[in-house]
Formats: structure tokens, sequence, C-alpha cells
């Protein structure tokens, strides 16, 4: 799983975004200040969500690259929706790689907008860090509470 | 001869990244329209003709396979050529979308590249109408 999701983010930041995610050991220093994450749940033998966080200001640049419009012109709702977009594209590309079956369904994508400083940033199996340039990324799969039955997905 | 293109996404940044992407691959566009869903998308073809649809899978109110069943079901519509650009990529949905009969199949994320071969394929291979030789059609 840990491979088909690093997989997936290569793929959507490398081909939508032009960036190169970098694997590091420490990454606290590149999460700070106001954040976005992203998510997508995914309902189907187990409900779960798929997401990304970043810094504001490299979802702000990302958002200004994807559509190719000045910085400027970018506000909370074109990052909003920029991101929501990339939480799917990143569960569209992982469900893909993970061969689910057509019984898991992706619902739609919500987004927050949070203080990085007060969450906390941990790789484990479900959370991988990656440093963008000089800002953080968090892509994750973490299990939610429900879902159509108790089997496994995958 | 340009080519009408209509765009149905829930996204306001997928519609925008698509028609940035088909302006810049120098392909024949002629008007692009847009629709957030499959039922924007059905008010926009009441007025106007397009000749490609591009339409994402999973959106509000109306999705994409719903979409697809009005298109075919409709005397003039249904020989519009549909490509679904959508972040589905297994094969087991988009089978569906085959039997629904589409052109052809985008996955996100795309290179802008994949979007003008498919255009290029599609629009060569059924010919499109075009907006002009239509003109005075009763709709």
């Amino acid at each position: 799983m840990q491979q088909n999701l690093k997989a997936a983010t290569f793929e959507v930041m490398e081909t939508m975004f032009f960036l190169f995610p970098e694997t590091v050991e420490e990454v606290a220093d590149f999460f700070r200040g106001p954040g976005i994450r992203a998510w997508v749940p995914v309902n189907g033998p187990q409900l779960f969500r798929v997401g990304l966080t970043v810094p504001l200001k490299m979802a702000e640049e990302m958002t200004a690259n994807l559509l190719g419009e000045d910085l400027d012109s970018i506000d909370a709702d074109k990052v909003t929706d920029a991101f929501k977009e990339a939480a799917n594209m990143l569960a569209g590309a992982f469900l893909t790689r993970e061969m689910a079956p057509g019984s898991v369904h992706l619902l739609p994508p919500e987004a927050e907008f949070l203080n990085l400083e007060e969450q906390q940033f941990r790789a484990n199996t479900t959370h991988l860090l990656f440093a963008v340039d000089n800002y953080g990324l968090e892509v994750f799969v973490e299990k939610l509470q429900g879902g159509q039955n108790n089997r496994m997905a995958k | 001869m340009a080519y009408n293109v209509l765009i149905v996404d829930d996204s306001a940044t997928m519609r925008a990244l698509i028609r940035k992407v088909l302006k810049i691959s120098g392909f024949n566009i002629g008007e692009f329209y847009e629709g957030a869903n499959g039922k924007e998308a059905l008010r926009v073809l009441e007025n106007n003709w397009v000749d490609i649809i591009l339409s994402d899978v999973h959106m509000p109110e109306m999705d994409g396979a719903a979409l697809l069943q009005a298109l075919r079901s409709h005397n003039l519509w249904r020989t519009i050529p549909v490509v679904m650009v959508s972040t589905e990529g297994r094969r087991e949905v988009m089978g569906v979308f085959e039997q629904l009969g589409i052109q052809g199949y985008i996955k996100k994320p795309f290179k802008p590249e994949e979007i003008r071969a498919k255009l290029t394929t599609i629009l060569g291979e059924t010919g499109g109408a075009d907006a002009t030789e239509l003109e005075g059609c009763d709709f």
C-alpha cells in the first residue's frame, strides 16, 4: 500500500504540478503557519480517506502554476478547488494502483484550512512525508468509521 | 475547421485547466462551453452545437453516466463524441462507460499532449460537425 501511495503521489505532483517531492528524515521545519488539507472519502468494504496536507503558501503557488495565473489572483476558493481536485487525482491514482474493485467508490472531496503548528506530522505506514522545495507535503490514507461492511477492501 | 468544445466538470479549476491545455495545444478550437454537471451540460446543448464533449465521471446532481445516457437517447446529441476525463482508471468502472459508447478516456492526472492526441484521433475519425454547416437547423 505504501509503495502505491508513494507512486500515486509522484504521479499527481509531477504530471499536474511539475513538482518533484523528496523523502526527507526531518520535516518539522517544512510545516509552518497556515495550511490546507484536502481529502477524498472512499467508501467500500471499508470507509477510509486519501488526502494531502501542505502549507498554504505552497498551495497558492501550486494553484497559480496549475491555472497559469498570477499569484495575486489566487484566492481561497481557487486554492480549495485546486486542492480538492489534487486529492481526487491522488485517490484515483491510488485506487487504480491498488486495483480496488468497482464496489469501492470515491466520494466528493473535502478540504479544510488549518494551522500546521497545531498538527503532528509523523511518517508511518499510512502517512508519508515529503519535502517539496522548502515546503512540507503530507500524504495519507486513514481509516474512518463505517463502510459498506466489515470486510477489508484490499 | 474550428471545433466547439463542451467541458463538463464540477471543479472550476479542472475546467480552466482543460481549457488552457486545449488553447496551448494548437488544436483549432471555436467556442468553449462549460458545465459544472450533466444538467448544466444539457442546458448548454439546448442552445449551442458542440463537436465534442469532455466530461468528468463523478459530479453532483447529474453524473457522467447519467449525462451519457441522456445524450445517447437524444436524436441530435447521440452522435456527439464524448471523452471521459476522470480520476477513475479502474477497468471495471470505465467498462460501463465504454458500453454506453464513449469515444475515449483520459485519466487524470494527464499530460497536455494526451488531450490533444485524443481529440485529434476522435475528431479526425468522426469528422466532427462544423457549427457553420448546421446554421438554420431546427434544434
